[in-house]
């Protein structure tokens, strides 16, 4: 399964509102971040912002997500991956 | 700040007896109280530390519906009232009680009356990670059913950290004393003895309580549940398989006093503060930095006058996560050597991390381990971690006879406190 069909389920607006939680949390504009950008070596996140994207996540969207997820959320495109498999749980 | 502050410039010299190279009074350990949940008291406490006891259970300090497991190492058969009389328990919010019980038990394991306390200048120092969170809490999950006119008056009162060490201070009715209550987390009992030692040293007081306290609450759970950092099961400090932390709560309270005025009573001398070591680095909000936990140590046997084929055995701070445990045991081998790692168990493997007490109750057993002649045991371990690679005195005490030992304590920050105690064996 790619990621193109994986992330169909998540709507543009549902999109949209993942990127303000991510971006809200890294503190930076929107228009800094792409889909591919990485956190870590391109917006300064440490493992405790990683932690923090995570909850906000699971507050929000009303999803569980395992921490070893964490390793593949280091840009949005993995983050929408992961929350619409979250999701489809 | 380290422990060879300007005792020359408080114009104190010339002591009966002091280390070589060591300005001011020497300084000793003649009375211990702890509240933990492997035994409350001296002689339960080392029953359990001797046992290998554990302290594991089922949390039910606050409702823990949604947490995937929630297992602790609360103090269940704590009775406030056994203990605090002076004040009405329900006025201390229960990190001040457990600090108030184990003042109470350390000035009568020394052979002290309150009144004996009262009538000399004193310290009371008390580390916290918390404070009265358990308190906030309540507060809090008031005031998001309700809203804060519905707050309990009677809570609101008890939060402030600094009952923590002003509670014993009234319990005993001390007047010629300071109280300070130390707020530097998982490393805040160690900076708390280690003020108590500067304080005695420099002869600024004759009696020092000091230690730490903390309980159980929502929040601090809550916190490291979200890390990923509490184990679902049970703490196994440096085994391979360790999953991490188990929050636990207590106290442990030092009563200590110059080595002269123990000597002169005839006081029981459970060890001596050789000295400590703190060095914060601000790197990182919670990973530990190797060199810097390195530094501390050094630090620390530097200011206690001893060098490392000295020490016997070390106490860790030994929490049970990946990153702490290799961390801490990568510091040791930089420091010891790796052919030389003394020694190193995690009491915490029993009780817990009880958080701000955790390095008090940690002295304690440093201090009950000298007296009684045993390394306690690092239990629930199945294979020690090749990455960490020291004897960790898996699931059994062995017998020893032991002259300095080291006290770890590594707090969220970087802030690093370590404490050297050491056998005191009178010249007679």
């Amino acid at each position: 399964m790619t990621n193109a069909s994986v992330t169909n389920g998540l709507d543009a607006a549902r999109k949209q509102e993942i990127k303000e939680i991510v971006c809200d949390i890294l503190e930076i504009d929107e228009d800094e971040v792409t889909e591919t950008s990485l956190f870590k070596e391109e917006h300064d996140a440490d493992s405790l912002r990683a932690i923090e994207i995570l909850a906000a996540l699971e507050r929000t969207q009303k999803v569980t997500i395992d921490q070893a997820e964490l390793s593949r959320m280091v840009n949005l495109e993995g983050v929408y991956v992961v929350v619409a498999e979250a999701a489809q749980h | 700040m380290n422990a060879s502050i300007s005792t020359d410039a408080r114009g104190h010299s010339g002591p009966q007896g002091p280390r070589p190279g060591a300005d001011g009074r020497r300084v000793v350990i003649t009375g211990l109280g702890v509240v933990t949940s492997i035994g409350i008291g001296v002689e339960a406490f080392t029953a359990g530390l001797r046992e290998g006891r554990s302290g594991v259970k089922p949390i039910t300090a606050f409702d823990t519906t949604g947490f995937a497991h929630a297992n602790g190492c609360e103090v269940t058969d704590f009775e406030p009232g056994r203990w605090i009389t002076r004040q009405h328990p329900e006025e201390l919010g229960r990190a001040s009680q457990f600090s108030v019980a184990a003042a109470r038990m350390a000035v009568e394991d020394a052979g002290l009356t309150a009144a004996d306390v009262r009538s000399r200048r004193s310290l009371v120092s008390v580390g916290t990670t918390d404070g009265e969170s358990r308190d906030l809490d309540q507060l809090v999950a008031v005031g998001m059913e309700t809203g804060p006119e519905e707050y309990d008056p009677g809570v609101a009162r008890r939060v402030p950290a600094s009952r923590l060490s002003v509670g014993i201070v009234r319990e005993l009715g001390l007047e010629d004393v300071e109280a300070v209550t130390i707020p530097t987390a998982c490393a805040a009992g160690n900076y708390a003895v280690g003020y108590g030692y500067d304080a005695l040293r420099s002869g600024d007081v004759d009696i020092a309580l000091c230690g730490g306290a903390d309980a159980a609450c929502r929040k601090t759970f809550t916190g490291f549940y979200r890390l990923g950092t509490v184990a679902p099961e049970v703490c196994r400090p440096f085994d391979k398989d360790r999953e991490g932390i188990l929050t636990g709560e207590g106290a442990g309270i030092l009563l200590m006093e110059s080595l002269d005025s123990a000597v002169a009573r005839g006081a029981r001398i459970y060890a001596e503060v050789l000295g400590y070591g703190l060095a914060c680095d601000a790197l990182h909000p919670v990973a530990p930095d190797r060199d810097s936990i390195a530094r501390t140590m050094e630090i620390a046997h530097r200011n206690a006058g001893v060098t490392p084929d000295r020490i016997d055995f070390v106490s860790a701070h030994g929490t049970g996560t990946k990153a702490n445990d290799i961390t801490e045991a990568g510091a040791i081998r930089q420091v010891f050597g790796a052919d030389a790692m003394p020694r190193t168990v995690s009491i915490k493997s029993m009780i817990g991390h009880s958080m701000g007490a955790a390095s008090a109750v940690a002295a304690a057993a440093c201090a009950l381990a000298i007296t009684e002649g045993f390394i306690p045991p690092t239990i629930n371990h199945r294979e020690t971690d090749p990455e960490c690679a020291l004897d960790c005195v898996p699931n059994k005490a062995v017998e020893a006879e032991l002259n300095i030992v080291q006290n770890n304590a590594l707090a969220f920050g970087g802030n690093n406190a370590v404490l050297i105690l050491g056998a005191y064996r009178s010249a007679a």
